[in-house]
């Protein structure tokens, strides 16, 4: 069970980063004011969320296993 | 577009592919192989591409054409090829006392420990006035604080031409002056032609010579 919540995540994270990663790509592609704004409020934001999501699921993984060894019937969050 | 940026391209499209391949087969992470790959494909990579990325934009906004790409700016970029020596900036793009390339930048940017941030951190307000405030008309664009000589002394501090400048040399206590911002290079009838945007109808302007 703990598996498919870490994958959910990691599905939702690679999503975050590919597109803020699009985003990024096409910042790059032009020289202007607005491509920098684009690049630091949406680029950025998405990126960071990815990563953090990221992160958070391992974090949340490792203490679901825990509990699960500790009490096998409670479903883990 | 220069090499760097292709690069960078080429290395953000990787870890796209690398991030939806993540995402498509998260299944992956069950192995310790695909752990492993789950780090670096949502992890270091994304973090090394937006750093990166970051260094790209952010000297990439440092560049002259950035900076007169706004329509606001056109006639400050006009300001730059005026035919007359007294026209400060003119001067200084025209011989090559700034890089042509990062012109705006050399000059506007605060020599101090967080001063390109601050600039940047303008330029967003800029943006901001641009597409949802009201623009002002060039001739009224004024600088937030007076023109720190901090500025023009990160350059001409030291140089033989401006130390021995016969008027620098009239009263021996303008170069202290100076130095201490108490006099100013640009509002104390010396080197008061800076931009003067309101004037250029009337000027005659260099054309180089490609």
């Amino acid at each position: 069970m703990p598996g498919n919540f870490i994958e959910r995540r990691i599905r939702w994270s690679g999503i975050l980063v590919g597109a803020g990663l699009i985003i990024q790509m096409l910042t790059l592609l032009w020289t202007h004011p607005l491509a920098f704004v684009a690049f630091l409020l949406i680029g950025c934001p998405l990126v960071g969320a990815g990563i953090l999501l990221y992160l958070y699921s391992l974090a949340a993984h490792g203490e679901a296993i825990e509990r699960a060894t500790e009490h096998p019937l409670q479903t883990p969050r | 577009m220069d090499r760097t940026s292709l690069i960078l391209i080429f290395f953000t499209a990787i870890v796209v592919v690398l991030a939806f391949l993540m995402s498509a087969r998260a299944e992956l992470t069950r192995a310790r192989g695909g752990k492993i790959l789950a780090f670096v494909a949502l992890c270091v990579f994304p973090a090394l591409a937006v750093w990166a990325g970051a260094q790209a934009q952010i000297e990439r906004s440092t560049t002259t054409r950035f900076c007169l790409s706004c329509h606001v700016m056109h006639d400050f970029g006009q300001s730059l090829y005026v035919d007359d020596k007294s026209y400060i900036p003119a001067i200084h793009f025209q011989n090559n006392r700034v890089p042509r390339d990062h012109a705006c930048f050399t000059c506007h940017t605060d020599y101090t420990m967080f001063g390109d941030y601050k600039a940047k951190w303008r330029g967003v307000h800029h943006v901001w006035v641009q597409y949802f405030g009201t623009v002002p008309k060039p001739a009224d664009i004024k600088l937030y604080t007076p023109y720190n000589n901090r500025e023009c002394l990160h350059c001409h501090a030291g140089a033989r031409t401006y130390e021995e400048a016969s008027h620098h040399l009239k009263d021996p206590n303008t170069l202290a002056l100076v130095a201490a911002n108490k006099l100013s290079c640009m509002s104390s009838d010396c080197h008061d032609i800076v931009h003067d945007v309101d004037t250029l109808k009337d000027a005659t302007f260099w054309k180089p010579s490609k």
